[in-house]
């Protein structure tokens, strides 16, 4: 009954997020062309030995600038995380445990909130603070924010009623200690996938916005950007699409796929 | 009688596993005959809820069978197809579960579910089908039968749904009836009344029935004949009465003589603790925007004391506020009105679930070490020394403080439990429930280590239990509970012996096997008639009720205003 | 009955609110409307002029009920980009068309996703369910608009089987408008089949394992009826609210997928608008996207009393 079974969804998730991870980083410091050199001679040129990826219609190395783009959709989607864990996690904490009006108000605002796509909430945040990498990054944390404080709570709530958090409150522990030491370490599962879905929503709201021209602004590197700029050239220059797209794919799914292995492991 | 129903022939049942096959049931084989009633007793990984799902054609599927055959009617019902067996099931055979919240489909009502077997073995008309569910239901005891049929199951009680289950069970009346632990989700009083049941449907149609439990007491109502299993084996088989008393197998005597006694007295004249008028409100406010919030009395007028190096007993049925009380005492709920004068620093719980009540993520050392930490304790070493006596006087190896609590069994977790309680030298613990989580044979050995520390610590428990047998045995004193309330208070002799509140004899009848003691209780739930909000609680249960009970709440009185202990009881009859 | 007052006083209520959160958020953004609609080189009398005509003077509250009022009858103002036209007649034109899109992309959802997550439930473990899995896995993480481009590389660019660009509104010939709509249908379906599938499998296998599943066992039922008889209505319930997340997610991926097909729609026009910051129409589709979410959620809520009994009769 208990055959070990290859947790394939981590194995594979860990390789795809090692190979990201590794082209973002070494992307920020060396790419083999500057992502911004043009050349005249190999405007939308095809994959090639020397150039990978191909060229685009200015005849700039896809590969370069795929490599610089990782760096900002991951350094969005990391900001927007970091925003959402700590405030989610101190708000959850406190409206779980405490409950209470404060619990009720952030309940409904996430109820009402956690009915509408992030992307079409993200949109309306831009309208109101225009377009741009820090705006973008202000929107989808504070959106992020009640998601996370709801999955902090829950647990919180969940494990607040267990005999082992009781058994701490009777032995006279302080509040904040049995918060922080008795009950979130047995909540970091959760925390964590929710925090890779979060990252994912993240890599995918700014690629969607960048894309649609209110994210990312030129001369910024971005994924979103490149496949709006690639679209006019879909016909003579598919991979210029092509590869900026089956990027994101890949960021995406190594964390969707680690967060499944993540919840398969938790539940043996 | 005689004739063979159910013949199981060295049945062999293993599960699949990396190191190999495990075998959870060894060579089992036993006959059930033509009205026959055959209990299996065994605690938890004994086998025999294996050996009964695969009777009933459940069994898991990771499971394999390796030998033997299960003939009934004569039939091998290992070799049917799938297609044959599923006409005996729920026909010939069916089966009662031990969790009736969630044995029903929820989204179904009662009057379809019940109907569902014969629809599928029958081609009955509908209107028939109709009848013979609101006959079957009238059968057991279930009031409204019409009305009944229309509703769900989240709108009935726990007794009301096991009954719905054996109607359930016995509508097309099948030849042999499996019930799995019917009863252990059960309140004591609403266990006696399904066991009656049971008893009057194979009087009545002469169903064989195979009656699974771990308590033998239970068995001992219902069955004839007895299997006792261990570890996937048959040990001992025979007429209940010469296996009850004259076990021949060790682990059998284990099993019936489990119940450590409490043979010292090492109570002293001074109070541990007092409560006076204590009262409890819970608001409970409805989900939603416009939710109205609501005043439950989960504790009335509760007034009592604890001696120094006393056991009390605290008996009730689930609900009856007996985990309040406990909370309140240990400080967990500071919402009541009234007094409660504890003279001991830190009175601890120990829990009832030895699977919740340890932190999954911390080891043991660190678990027996943080009560220490959190009082500032400051000496590292210092600390370390203590848990390792502590482990050493709770029965258990030092070496214990590098594990996690996944890797110790459910007596060891509890054992960590009351060492826990008891590192912080508290001299004062509240047990809630403290061994009903656990098999037969460990309950006893945890029993003994709360005696043996009891004597040595000279410590003093308030013992929260529903099972009668042990608070008798264990307990100098017992309050008894109903609805918040305490209606009786009395020494365990006392009360055994001769109860005094209707709902105190009630509760002891119902473990009682004496069938002239048994004739008392006579189900009066079906007569319900509520009292007024002033009236006594335990009314629409009372059989010596009278008119004043309907309008007034009795005072209590004491029985026995010499003694050193009163023997208060609350009831008009006793008022004069 | 206490059920539906109940649910219906709180959809006003909420309706109410995000009328209010729409108003107030786009009234207290920087810069004068006035200045917009008129262009930097107004002359400060005009401006002055255009404000009282208007109503920017007022106090917030009465511009509020002022705006409220004409929304109700469907009177959003005019939009700043193209002078004069009134929003809600830029507005109606390009509902039918995300209304269209929509209900397509729903209706591909329900079809494919439904039975997939089913066989994926019943087969668990088996090749199938792990094919499945990976299937979701994939074309979960695939941007909507990626996909679309895909798709308009594949069975526009190479199999011509629709003219990337040359969209038809609905009013001029419904046929060639749905037909041109089915990949942009397909692109948003996809990636929300992958959530359903999941989320149903889950569903499904968290309910095979209770214990009224061994009951209906026990009384003599096979495998399928066990599973379509007393199964499927308990795992329904929790995927019919979800359905309704699902629903709002479609919405969402019509914004960036009528973007890649050049589809004239609801999505498209935010998009336009946000970019050339034209408020009346923002706050307009905002308040039509929201409003319909709200609704969506209301006859969920309603169903659910139909399918779940508890909620019904407590």
């Amino acid at each position: 009954m208990k055959r070990k079974k290859w947790n394939y969804n981590l194995t594979i998730g860990l390789i795809l997020t090692t190979i990201v991870v590794l082209m973002a980083v070494v992307g920020h410091f060396w790419t083999p062309y500057g992502p911004t050199d043009m050349n005249s001679m190999l405007k939308n040129a095809a994959p090639s030995l020397a150039h990978p990826f191909g060229n685009d219609n200015f005849g700039r190395d896809i590969l370069s600038r795929i490599m610089n783009g990782m760096g900002t959709t991951c350094f969005v989607a990391l900001c927007t995380v970091g925003i959402g864990v700590v405030f989610g996690t101190i708000i959850g904490a406190i409206t779980g445990f405490f409950g209470g009006w404060l619990d009720e108000i952030i309940m409904r605002l996430n109820d009402a909130l956690s009915a509408f796509p992030s992307v079409l909430l993200a949109l309306i945040f831009i309208s109101l603070l225009g377009p741009g990498r820090n705006n973008i990054i202000f929107a989808l944390g504070i959106l992020f924010i009640p998601s996370f404080a709801r999955i902090v709570r829950s647990e919180i709530i969940r494990y607040k009623e267990l005999e082992f958090v009781k058994s701490a409150q009777v032995m006279g522990a302080g509040k904040l200690r049995i918060i922080f030491v008795h009950i979130l370490p047995n909540a970091l599962v959760s925390m964590l996938t929710s925090a890779t879905v979060g990252f994912n929503n993240a890599v995918l709201a700014e690629a969607s916005m960048s894309y649609l021209g209110l994210g990312v602004q030129p001369p910024e590197p971005s994924l979103g950007l490149m496949l709006s700029d690639a679209q006019a050239f879909l016909q003579i220059a598919p991979w210029y699409a092509i590869f900026p797209g089956l990027t994101i794919v890949m960021i995406i799914l190594g964390f969707s796929m680690i967060s499944e292995g993540l919840r398969v492991y938790q539940a043996r | 009688m005689g004739e063979k129903l159910l013949e199981v022939k060295n049945l062999t049942i293993g599960f699949p596993e990396e190191t190999g096959m495990r075998t959870v049931v060894d060579d089992v084989s036993f006959t059930v005959g033509y009205g026959e009633i055959v209990g299996i007793v065994g605690e938890s990984g004994s086998g025999k809820s294996m050996t009964v799902q695969t009777i009933m054609g459940l069994k898991n599927r990771d499971a394999h069978i390796l030998s033997g055959e299960i003939l009934f009617n004569g039939k091998d019902l290992l070799k049917m197809s799938d297609e044959e067996l599923s006409k005996i099931q729920g026909n010939d055979m069916s089966m009662v579960f031990q969790e009736p919240m969630t044995s029903l489909n929820p989204v179904k009502k009662i009057g379809w579910q019940v109907a569902e077997s014969l629809k599928i073995h029958t081609s009955m008309p509908d209107d028939e089908i109709h009848g013979r569910v609101v006959e079957i239901l009238a059968n057991v005891g279930l009031p409204k039968p019409e009305e009944l049929c229309q509703k769900y199951p989240h709108q009935l009680s726990g007794g009301m749904r096991q009954r719905v289950m054996i109607a359930m069970a016995m509508i097309c009346w099948p030849k042999l009836l499996i019930a799995d632990e019917p009863t252990t989700a059960l309140d004591v009083t609403v266990q006696a009344q399904i066991l009656q049941l049971l008893r009057k449907i194979h009087m009545e149609a002469n169903t064989s029935i195979l009656f699974i439990s771990h308590d033998l007491n239970v068995v001992k109502e219902v069955c004839q004949k007895v299997i006792v299993m261990y570890q996937g084996k048959i040990v001992e088989r025979g007429y209940t009465e010469e296996v009850l008393y004259h076990p021949k197998h060790d682990y059998t005597k284990h099993l019936i003589a489990s119940i450590p006694r409490n043979k010292e007295d090492i109570r002293e004249d001074e109070l541990v603790m007092q409560a006076k008028d204590l009262n409890v409100y819970y608001s409970v406010k409805e989900r939603g925007m416009f939710g109205k919030k609501e005043n439950k009395h989960v504790l009335q007028n509760v007034n009592f004391h604890i001696r120094r190096g006393e056991i009390l007993g605290l008996v009730g049925e689930s609900g009856c506020g007996k985990s309040t009380l406990a909370k309140c005492i240990v400080g967990l709920n500071k919402n009541y009105t009234g007094t409660l004068d504890i003279r001991e620093e830190h009175p601890q719980l120990v829990f009832q679930d030895p699977y919740s009540s340890l932190n999954p993520m911390k080891k043991i050392g660190w678990i027996l070490e943080e009560p220490l930490k959190v009082h500032g304790m400051k000496d590292k070493a210092k600390r370390k020394e203590l848990v390792s006596q502590m482990l050493t006087q709770v029965g258990l190896d030092p070496s214990y403080a590098d594990r996690y609590p996944n890797e110790l069994s459910g007596g060891q977790r509890q054992r960590i439990s009351i060492g826990g309680a008891l590192i912080l030298n508290s001299k004062f613990i509240v047990a809630d429930e403290p061994v009903s989580a656990l098999d037969v044979t460990v309950q006893s050995q945890v029993l003994n280590l709360l005696l043996d520390l009891h004597r040595t610590h000279q410590l003093t428990y308030l013992f929260i239990s529903h099972d009668l047998n042990i608070v008798r045995h264990f307990c100098n004193r017992v309050i008894v509970m109903y609805l918040g309330e305490i209606v009786e208070e009395a020494e365990v002799e006392e009360i055994y012996e001769d109860p005094k509140h209707p709902y105190t004899q009630l509760l002891f009848h119902s473990i009682l096997t004496d069938e002239r003691k048994l004739q008392k209780i006579t189900d009066v739930e079906q007569s319900r008639e509520d009292a007024s909000a002033n009236g006594c609680p335990f009314y629409h249960r009372c059989m010596s009720r009278s008119d004043v009970c309907r309008e007034k709440r009795p005072e209590r009185i004491n029985l026995n205003p010499e003694g050193q202990d009163p023997h208060w009881v609350k009831c008009f009859k006793y008022q004069s | 009955m206490k059920y539906m007052l109940k649910k219906i006083t709180t959809l006003i209520i909420t309706l109410l609110l995000v009328s209010v959160v729409t108003f107030v958020a786009f009234s207290v953004i920087p810069g004068d409307p006035a200045l917009a609609k008129l262009g930097t080189y107004a002359t400060p009398e005009r401006v002055e002029a255009l404000r009282e005509e208007m109503g920017l003077n007022k106090s917030l509250p009465e511009r509020y009920v002022d705006w409220l009022s004409g929304a109700v009858r469907g009177d959003f103002g005019e939009s700043y980009q193209y002078a004069g036209t009134p929003v809600s007649e830029l507005i109606n034109q390009r509902l039918q068309v995300t209304a269209i899109l929509a209900v397509m992309a729903f209706i591909i959802i329900l079809v494919i996703s439904i039975p997939m997550g089913i066989v994926s439930a019943r087969k668990e473990g088996t090749w199938i369910d792990v094919f499945i899995n990976l299937f979701t896995q994939v074309t979960m993480a695939i941007p909507a608009f990626f996909l679309g481009m895909i798709l308009t590389y594949f069975f526009g660019l190479t199999f011509k089987f629709f003219q990337p660009g040359k969209f038809v509104m609905p009013q001029e010939n419904l046929g060639s408008c749905i037909r041109y709509l089915i990949f942009p249908a397909i692109a948003i379906a996809i990636p929300k089949i992958a959530m359903v599938v999941k989320f149903l499998r889950n569903s499904v296998l968290s309910e095979v394992k209770k214990d009224y599943v061994r009951t209906a066992y026990s009384k003599g039922n096979r495998t399928k009826k066990v599973l379509y008889i007393h199964v499927f209505q308990n795992a329904l319930i929790p995927v019919i609210t979800f359905i309704a997340m699902v629903a709002a997610e479609i919405l969402a991926g019509s914004i960036v997928v009528e973007q890649v097909f050049s589809v004239t729609g609801m999505g498209r026009l935010l998009v336009t608008a946000i970019s050339n910051r034209d408020y009346p129409i923002v706050q307009a589709v905002v308040l039509y996207i929201t409003v319909i979410v709200i609704i969506i959620n209301f006859i969920v809520d309603i169903l659910y009393q139909f399918v779940d009994p508890r909620v019904r009769t407590e």
